[in-house]
């Protein structure tokens, strides 16, 4: 129908439209209206929450409800949240409404730090283990380009890290303290850079074709499915 | 078909030798307080710093910090160092983060470093005359462009609620066209948002922080000039430190890394030279 | 007749549960001895208190999570658990202190004057009614009237970029890849056969060469509308080579990445919880 389709992707031509040519506008009045979308897109990100609060706890409620296998670990979701939460309206007992002050720890701010600070950073980390379990199981030479890519790998590896100046000086002396390392920059200045040099363009390129489909609505993935 | 269990116990003993032999590799250099020898700074750390170096005292800079507590291992240590660099050198650092999850671990960082410059300035340093933290507005890339035009009207107030209109640490900024140096610590697309939004935009110097995992893909920008500098991951914050002859985490962060580093390569030496044995000697198939 | 597939081991033996059980139990102990050793919070108040409770607290998360690489277990799938909660409601407190509150409570509902009000609602009428009908996204039924939120975003968004994306990525590079090779052959006026004209002629004329041939067989190598003939395809190789040395690079720096976030945390474990420094 056509208020369901027509519409919005109308609504996508013309926001585009304006978003380019506003850029070539030099008049304060573009400016302003700049600034009016930004604080547009703010309140509108602001209800955004919602969407991604509501996915999140439904799936965790639905576990419970269900009495699914491990829905004993989703009420502490819950629980997450919700101390998180009421810490952050309480603010020390001063109410929702108190801006935070320099040299004052709030209770959110300890949650932060000794809640979520140490278990995003944790589960991040626990990835050094898998690499080097994964990269000994599976990293095999079994043709030039691999030979090509764990060779460079080996040279950025030693070359970055100071142990690699000792060595050089070890083997060559004084003036051989650089050698690893500058072996390992000449190969990030020339045929890294080439690489990826032409992998930003192309991808560049395929991006900016990408934007100009969705402003002619000729791509329309992100309306999702349905009417 | 399906793995024999002998295969499999095989497998999982030698996954849990490998994670024991790299936490010995990190825990034991940092237990024992080991410290690299003397170690250059690589380029890109050099042109940055020296750019840094170059500001004259009261040059207001703007450090973005965009990155969260999963990153914050490699990206907080390079932010502590600038932001030491900056009182050090008498800026007037500008700080302001475009991750929500990362406004906490900024206002630390800031807080951390102006506690830390007590002793070089003889006094406690003031927000809103000595650095200023914005926080974080939402807006994604409409926020730079509007920081372009109008910074305090990106920024009414900053982080502690104070008006950013007749701030001092603020006086004669008018957008992002008047500052000489912009920063940015991120982990992710931000570093490049910035020179397609920021820099490229409005024409500042910009340079930046990121973790080892980005640090190839930016060699375009610094070989193009759109970038002055890059610290790249902790080696780029252990090059920042020797350059400010202070040495802290980066630093000593750098044994572990070296062992750790010998290690994998070590492994996967050891792990292809018996493939290529055993494929010599027909045992392994293709 | 396909062969009959081997049958999947017994579950661990509940002497073994028994002997994990114990590990664990002492485990717990000896941290919690260590901290309290290392802390000493009961001789602590106010700030210093909640520090250190917080210490402990952030140190025992980190050892739980480690547990995982001996293997799944409930303890860690409550630190996980907790983790997606707790971050899930300090992004909720974020967003509102950063962009409801501000620009919705505050202006509306905390207005000083009438005036203030009137131009609150004149700006922020449309925003608030897009942004309502933004959460119609969640009903199946109503997921449609979303589209009027977010439709011009995208829009907005495409529109924005495209002229910034064609300088910076597009334009800007083109210039870096053939502007030093311009510079170089232009120091090519020096004499010849000196280390001068190696130093400031062959070797960045060679440099910059090898990085625009580079960057051409690499763009090559993803140009997939014509088929490659013989000349096509060894540039294609060529293309390959260079992109092989170039994910080396990126994997030697991925491992320095991720150890460098394992060395931060047991940084945290030494230096913060044992204070060893």
């Amino acid at each position: 129908m056509w208020y369901k389709r027509t519409i919005p992707l109308a609504l996508v031509f013309v926001a585009g439209l304006l978003g380019f040519v506003h850029e070539y506008i030099p008049h304060p009045l573009s400016g302003e209206f700049r600034e009016e979308v930004t604080t547009s897109i703010r309140i509108i990100g602001g209800f955004g929450l919602f969407i991604g609060a509501y996915s999140l706890l439904h799936m965790h409620f639905s576990r419970i409800r269900r009495r699914q296998s491990g829905w004993g670990y989703s009420v502490f979701v819950f629980l997450g949240a919700a101390v998180m939460i009421f810490l952050g309206l309480w603010n020390e007992g001063d109410g929702p409404l108190v801006d935070p002050q320099p040299d004052v720890m709030t209770s959110l701010q300890w949650g932060y730090y000794y809640v979520l600070v140490p278990c995003q950073a944790t589960i991040f980390s626990i990835l050094a283990f898998f690499m080097a379990s994964a990269a000994f199981r599976t990293f095999r030479v079994r043709n030039l380009s691999a030979a090509l890519l764990l060779g460079a790998a080996i040279i950025v590896m030693f070359g970055r890290v100071p142990i690699s100046e000792e060595f050089g000086r070890l083997l060559f002396g004084e003036g051989g303290s650089q050698l690893f390392p500058k072996a390992s920059q000449v190969l990030m200045d020339y045929p890294n850079l080439a690489a990826k040099r032409g992998i930003l363009l192309g991808v560049s390129l395929g991006a900016i074709a990408q934007s100009l489909r969705i402003l002619f609505g000729i791509e329309r993935s992100y309306m999702g499915g349905g009417d | 078909m399906a793995i024999p269990p002998s295969e499999l116990r095989r497998l999982a003993i030698t996954r849990h030798v490998i994670y024991v032999l790299v936490a010995a590799a990190v825990v034991v250099p940092l237990a024992l307080g080991l410290t690299p020898g003397k170690f250059e700074a690589t380029p890109y750390s050099h042109k940055l710093f020296d750019k840094v170096n170059s500001l004259p005292p009261g040059t207001r800079v703007l450090l973005s910090f965009d990155f969260d507590p999963g990153t914050e291992a490699e990206l907080l240590p390079m932010g502590a160092a600038l932001l030491r660099h900056c009182f050090r050198n008498r800026l007037v650092p500008l700080v302001m983060t475009n991750i929500p999850s990362g406004v906490d671990l900024a206002r630390k960082i800031v807080k951390e470093a102006a506690d830390r410059s007590e002793p070089d300035w003889g006094r406690k340093q003031t927000s809103g005359v000595d650095y200023v933290f914005l926080g974080y507005r939402p807006g994604d890339v409409n926020l730079l462009l509007n920081m372009g035009e109008n910074l305090k009207g990106a920024f009414q107030n900053d982080y502690y609620g104070k008006p950013t209109e007749d701030m001092p640490a603020l006086k004669d900024i008018r957008s992002l066209k008047d500052l000489p140096l912009v920063i940015d610590l991120a982990a992710s697309a931000w570093v490049e948002l910035w020179i397609v939004y920021g820099a490229d935009r409005f024409n500042f110097a910009y340079g930046a922080g990121v973790t080892a995992v980005m640090g190839p893909d930016m060699y375009p920008f610094l070989q193009s000039g759109q970038m002055v500098g890059m610290l790249n991951g902790l080696r780029g914050a252990a090059d920042y430190e020797v350059l400010l002859e202070k040495l802290d985490r980066g630093t000593f962060g750098m044994m572990s890394q070296s062992v750790a580093h010998v290690l994998v390569i070590v492994l996967v030496l050891a792990a292809n030279a018996r493939f290529v044995y055993r494929r010599l000697t027909g045992r392994e198939k293709d | 007749m396909p062969e009959p597939q081997p049958q999947p081991t017994p579950e661990t033996p509940s002497a073994r549960r028994s002997i994990e059980l114990g590990v664990l139990s002492v485990l717990l102990i000896v941290f919690f001895f260590v901290s309290f050793l290392r802390h000493n919070p009961f001789s602590l108040s106010g700030e210093a208190l909640s520090r250190s409770i917080g210490t402990i607290l952030g140190a025992g998360l980190t050892l739980v999570i480690y547990s995982f690489l001996y293997r799944d277990n409930p303890l860690f799938k409550v630190a996980e658990n907790l983790y997606v909660g707790v971050t899930l409601g300090y992004g909720a407190i974020m967003t509102w202190r950063m962009a409801l509150r501000e620009e919705v409570y505050r202006p509306l509902l905390l207005a000083p004057t009438s005036e203030a009000l009137g131009q609150a609602l004149l700006h922020r009428t449309v925003p608030i009614l897009l942004g309502v009908l933004l959460v119609m996204r969640i009903s199946r039924k109503r997921s449609w009237l979303s589209r009027y939120a977010y439709c011009p975003l995208v829009g907005w968004g495409a529109g924005v970029g495209i002229s910034l994306s064609v300088h910076t990525y597009v334009l800007q590079q083109l210039h870096a890849a053939i502007a030093p090779l311009q510079q170089a052959v232009q120091n090519g006026s020096l004499d010849p056969l000196t280390w001068g004209w190696f130093a400031n002629a062959f070797f960045p004329v060679a440099g910059s060469l090898a990085v625009l041939i580079g960057t051409v067989a690499v763009l090559f190598y993803f140009f997939f509308s014509v088929e490659h003939g013989p000349v096509g395809r060894g540039v294609s190789k060529v293309g390959i080579w260079f992109l092989m040395v170039s994910f080396g690079a990126s994997f030697g720096n991925t491992v320095m990445a991720r150890l460098s976030l394992l060395i931060g945390r047991v940084q945290f474990l030494l230096d913060d919880w044992l204070k060893l420094k």
